[in-house]
């Protein structure tokens, strides 16, 4: 993982890619026990182009691939690590990146999205798996309740953690 | 039970540097078990096209 950081945190600095965090099981590990995946998930901001619409993230794979790195279907290899980019496609994920956590792997400034906003995301994803890590969150007592739902109230997620309570947590 | 709680307290405690060399080893693991899986599969494969 630390050479995967390095390239990443490199292609940040040569101003490829903008603010970034870990998200997904990865970013879920920070806060509980080390949990089983295949990739990891990087939430990332692209730089602005000149005429103030967003770039796509080709730069960024160019930039991997001539490092070495390889695509893998919608991942590409960093490292030891096939890695997801995602862009954020909401205010929610927008929010999350812009106050992802700041911390460090083996001396490796990184960045890694809160509790409160891996479990919206995770919530708003949807999948059976985001819903078990939701559940491995509270069981753990790993978030802050009050943080939480303020970030659900902020991006219309109530009425879906009701549904999410009901259906899991009220057994 | 509670055994089991502790044990994933103290997991989750650990440095997130410790935390990801876990997950590493744990992929590797996966890895593995799938490629013997893979093996076994095309072993049977083979017996029963003779």
């Amino acid at each position: 993982m630390k050479a995967t950081l390095e390239m990443i945190n490199r292609m940040q600095a040569d101003g490829v890619i903008g603010k970034y965090a870990i998200g997904g099981a990865v970013g879920a590990t920070f806060y509980l026990e080390p949990l089983a995946t295949a990739d990891v998930d990087i939430f990332v901001m692209l730089p602005l182009a000149p005429g103030g619409s967003l770039l796509s993230v080709a730069p960024l794979y160019e930039y991997l691939t001539a490092r070495g790195c390889r695509v893998e279907g919608e991942r590409i290899v960093v490292g030891d690590w096939p890695v997801q980019f995602l862009p954020p496609h909401d205010a929610l994920e927008q929010e999350a990146l812009a106050q992802a956590v700041e911390t460090e792997v083996e001396g490796i400034r990184t960045w890694v999205l809160s509790a409160e906003h891996l479990i919206a995301i995770a919530l708003e994803t949807g999948r059976a798996k985001d819903y078990a890590r939701i559940v491995h969150f509270l069981e753990e007592d790993a978030v802050d309740a009050d943080r939480l739902n303020r970030v659900l109230m902020r991006h219309g997620l109530v009425p879906k953690w009701e549904q999410f309570e009901r259906k899991y947590l009220e057994e | 039970m509670d055994r089991d709680k502790e044990r994933r307290k103290r997991l989750a405690s650990l440095p997130f540097s410790e935390k990801l060399k876990i997950l590493e080893k744990l992929r590797e693991r996966s890895r593995v078990i799938a490629a013997s899986g893979l093996r076994k599969m095309a072993i049977r494969q083979q017996k029963r096209n003779g």
